[in-house]
């Protein structure tokens, strides 16, 4: 028979070294996300999520990805569990993950809790400003145990945004218009990270007041904001086409000057440190419209 | 003047075996009824003669043309099919449904003229439904409607009618209205075929009879050679007696004998 | 008879709507203009600025949205003539589905965004083609028969569509949902529709009378000396081709081509002959309109054109209705 003093100090001893191991991160959604160990297995419910798990150096605990995750290149071999709005619940257990990473506004709330009902730990992210993109990357990096290299990525993205804050922190601002799609014609408005990269540039977004994260918009509108630059993705990393029929409206300031830029969709429009890269691209072209003034 | 022949007709009736065929001469100012027993297919030939079905075999002829080597519309200048039962679609009004009866006289960027409108509406009064000119058809009663439909056919102004059942939902007054019509159409020369069920209207109104038989047979020739009862009892499968009212032959069904109800030849 | 009266009036005032529609759709918009800067731009002078706003903006969207409507409203009751089934609307054929996973097919594959109408074009008319020769079948076609196939293949292209939303990154989702909801932002040039508008209206002028008669069914039709075969594949065939123009020029714009022509038999009776011509003036000005107040009511935002059409057309078919006899 053992003594229940034996027995008590056993589970000390054992709570313990669970203890010193348990991990414990808040996510976006407010809740309290806590691991007994660092994960080892980990599924992303988006491409922002895989890049950012990449990006904090939980690249090789990745297991599962859902299509479209395509950055890093190395992305793309890892085993898919269906899209980021149809997700496929039985790939996702049957992966056996101890974390998943979910995306609040794009994942289909009810199936993400039914993944917590069938037990699994799910962090939901959602940054929507650059402060958030570093903090997801150092949260992803304690759950996963790779402070360091989380750490380090998030300062990295952290001072190169500060750095390019300070440097046009007095520049002359610069309207601008950014064209997140042709047809329908949307942009963004203030509240989009990608008007906080406008802002961080000295620019102004001439929609910023707009309700809607990505409001619908006619031409019309754009030429009575008459914005000093247009700033367009497209349907490629590398094709700037959605600029051209703007050409036609010379009477644009932004025509005039010649003002059109193009910046490649993926450096702007996931909320990923690849927006240090898009961030400064913009920061270039807006400093080329103040030499043209 | 119109003639309307069949040659060796054998109308299609769908499961059915094709029966004698038909060579019929329906001549200018004759009036035809075609009696038989329900199903006998009297709206088919009706339908055949007027070049909306296909014969099975043989041929109709509209004087000495075949019907199927002429244009719909030339068919429909000399020959106007009352139908038993119409459609709906869209309402119309009444005078609009009596005008579409000058249709095939129409070119189609033409639009019906002043005289086009007289012929509707003297049709229409012929029937005693002008005063109806205005109402939607859809809204009359089964009689008016017959009525409506009847006067269309007038203002198609046909050599040939063809009638399938005239009197149908009509009232005793005005089924003699339109038998009266029908008459005076054959004593100006056209040539008349009515579908009809009772035997009666046949026996008063009709100078030739054609008598259609379930099993394929048939026969025709003038009316009083034909009203005979006990073919006509073969007809219907239902014993007839005979009187004369006015001097014209009425038909009444017989006290059926027992176990012979239902017996059909 | 009635209607013939009323006919140079109800077709004059309906012409005399649409030029209203077509103006105010030039006068307003996220730029003020002053009347006179309008007038200045129409008579060849203006403001280059105003011009461009006018001439490659305003103008060629109006006059894409009221060839849109034509097309719509006249396809439509075309369609409710063949299939005499006062509830057949342009895209009861599956027309609108074909052109959809043409449409959308093409957006998937990364096309750029000329290809889309093409790619429409294509679909609608495929699914034409399919809906007839899956309808005529061993026993030829009738119109109960071509309803239900087309019902049948709609419902199909239906799942087709879900399957593609499905397919698609986030990224092209909007452009999608908006492509289906029909919108005129999507209208390239308007010069393809009218195109066809014209002739087509010119067309079934002559047709009207015929199609007065065919709607009293196809018997009676034959016996008055319609060529009802012939007629009825004209009718299909055209209202096929104008529903695709419609389609390829603005996504599936609900609404104008089944109710315009209900408002208008509700208030000028039943000739085709009047309801016809009646349909494409009454659809294009209703389209107009409503796409003016798409981009203009909430701007700038845009709104999509089809829940104006909706907003404007359904009380005004319910009063009608209402107070018909």
């Amino acid at each position: 028979m053992i003594r229940p003093t034996a027995l008590l100090a056993l589970s000390l001893a054992l709570l313990a070294t669970a203890a010193s191991a348990r991990v414990c991160v808040d996510d976006d959604a407010d809740r309290r996300v806590c691991l007994e160990q660092p994960a080892r297995r980990i599924v992303a419910l988006s491409p922002g999520a895989t890049e950012l798990l990449y990006d904090a150096g939980a690249g090789e605990r990745l297991v599962g990805a859902v299509s479209f995750s395509d950055f890093p290149p190395e992305a793309k071999a890892l085993p898919r569990v269906g899209s980021y709005k149809r997700l496929d619940l039985e790939a996702i257990l049957a992966l056996q993950p101890d974390l998943v990473v979910a995306w609040v506004s794009g994942n289909p709330a009810t199936q993400v809790e039914r993944l917590e009902t069938l037990g699994l730990t799910v962090y939901r992210g959602e940054p929507r400003r650059f402060a958030g993109v570093a903090d997801t990357l150092e949260r992803l990096a304690v759950l996963a145990g790779t402070e360091q290299a989380g750490a380090a990525a998030a300062a990295r993205f952290r001072d190169g945004i500060a750095e390019l804050r300070q440097r046009f922190a007095d520049a002359d601002p610069v309207t601008v218009f950014y064209e997140v799609w042709e047809e329908p014609l949307m942009t963004v408005n203030g509240e989009h990270l990608i008007s906080e990269a406008i802002r961080t540039c000295g620019g102004v977004n001439v929609f910023a007041d707009l309700p809607g994260l990505a409001p619908r918009i006619g031409t019309e509108a754009v030429i009575a904001a008459d914005p000093e630059a247009i700033v367009a993705g497209g349907m490629g990393e590398n094709n700037p086409a959605w600029l051209t029929p703007w050409k036609r409206f010379q009477a644009l300031t932004a025509v005039q000057r010649d003002n059109l830029f193009f910046v490649p969709p993926s450096t702007l429009q996931r909320p990923t440190p690849q927006m240090l890269d898009g961030t400064r691209l913009l920061c270039d072209h807006l400093e080329r419209a103040r030499a043209r003034r | 003047m119109t003639v309307l022949t069949t040659q060796d007709l054998v109308i299609d009736i769908p499961g059915r075996a094709d029966g004698r065929p038909l060579s019929l001469r329906v001549a200018p100012g004759q009036r035809w009824g075609v009696l038989g027993p329900n199903g006998v297919g009297k709206t088919t030939l009706l339908h055949t003669l007027a070049g909306l079905r296909a014969p099975r075999a043989g041929r109709v002829l509209l004087d000495d043309t075949p019907l199927e080597t002429l244009k719909r519309k030339r068919v429909a200048q000399r020959l106007a099919l009352v139908f038993q039962d119409r459609q709906d679609g869209f309402p119309a009004t009444v005078l609009e449904t009596a005008l579409i009866g000058r249709h095939p006289f129409l070119a189609p960027w033409h639009r019906e003229g002043a005289e086009d409108l007289l012929l509707a509406r003297e049709a229409l009064a012929a029937l005693a439904v002008d005063h109806l000119a205005d109402r939607l058809v859809t809204t009359l009663s089964g009689g008016e409607r017959q009525r409506v439909a009847i006067a269309t056919a007038l203002a198609q102004t046909p050599s040939v009618w063809l009638a399938d059942e005239p009197t149908n939902h009509l009232d005793l007054h005005h089924q003699v209205t339109v038998m009266k019509l029908l008459r005076e159409r054959a004593g100006r020369g056209a040539a008349v075929v009515m579908g009809l069920h009772d035997l009666n209207l046949a026996a008063r109104w009709c100078d030739h009879l054609l008598l259609l038989y379930p099993d394929g047979q048939h026969c025709f020739g003038p009316a009083e050679a034909m009203l005979e009862p006990t073919a006509l009892a073969r007809l219907y499968g239902q014993p007839l007696t005979m009187a004369r009212v006015g001097g014209a032959p009425v038909f009444v069904p017989a006290d059926p004998a027992p176990g012979a109800s239902d017996d059909r030849p | 008879m009635p209607g013939v009266s009323r006919r140079p009036l109800a077709l004059a005032l309906l012409a005399l709507a649409g030029a209203l529609a077509v103006a105010l759709s030039l006068a307003v918009g996220s730029v003020p203009i002053r009347g006179a800067e309008l007038w200045a731009v129409l008579t060849g002078g203006g403001d280059p600025l105003h011009r461009e706003l006018l001439l490659s903006l305003r103008l060629p969207r109006a006059l894409a949205a009221f060839a849109t409507g034509g097309l719509l409203g006249l396809a439509g009751a075309l369609m409710q003539v063949l299939l005499r089934n006062p509830l057949a609307d342009p895209y009861v054929l599956g027309l609108s589905g074909g052109a959809a996973v043409g449409a959308l097919g093409a957006m998937l594959l990364g096309g750029a965004a000329v290809w889309v109408p093409g790619a429409a074009f294509v679909g609608a008319l495929l699914s034409t083609v399919l809906v007839f020769g899956l309808a005529q079948g061993v026993g030829g076609w009738t119109p109960t028969r071509l309803l239900l196939t087309g019902v049948v293949v709609a419902a199909g292209w239906g799942a087709v569509v879900t399957f593609l939303l499905t397919l698609s990154p986030a990224e092209r989702l909007p452009g999608m949902l908006y492509w289906l909801m029909g919108d005129l932002s999507y209208a390239r040039s308007p010069w393809p529709a009218w195109l066809l508008l014209v002739p087509a209206a010119l067309l079934v002028l002559p047709l009207g009378r015929g199609l007065n008669v065919l709607a009293r069914g196809p018997l009676q039709a034959a016996s008055l000396g319609v060529a009802v075969r012939p007629l009825e594949i004209t009718v299909y065939v055209l209202a096929s081709a104008l529903t695709a123009m419609a389609v390829s020029t603005a996504g599936s714009v609900g609404f104008v081509g089944l109710v315009v022509p209900h408002m208008l038999r509700l208030a000028l009776g039943n000739d085709q002959r009047l309801i016809l011509p009646a349909s494409v003036l009454a659809g294009g000005a209703l389209l107009t309109l409503a796409d003016t107040l798409a981009r203009t009511l909430l701007a700038p935002q845009q709104l999509p054109v089809g829940v104006i059409t909706a907003l404007l057309g359904v009380p005004t078919f319910l009063l009608l209705l209402y107070r018909s006899r």
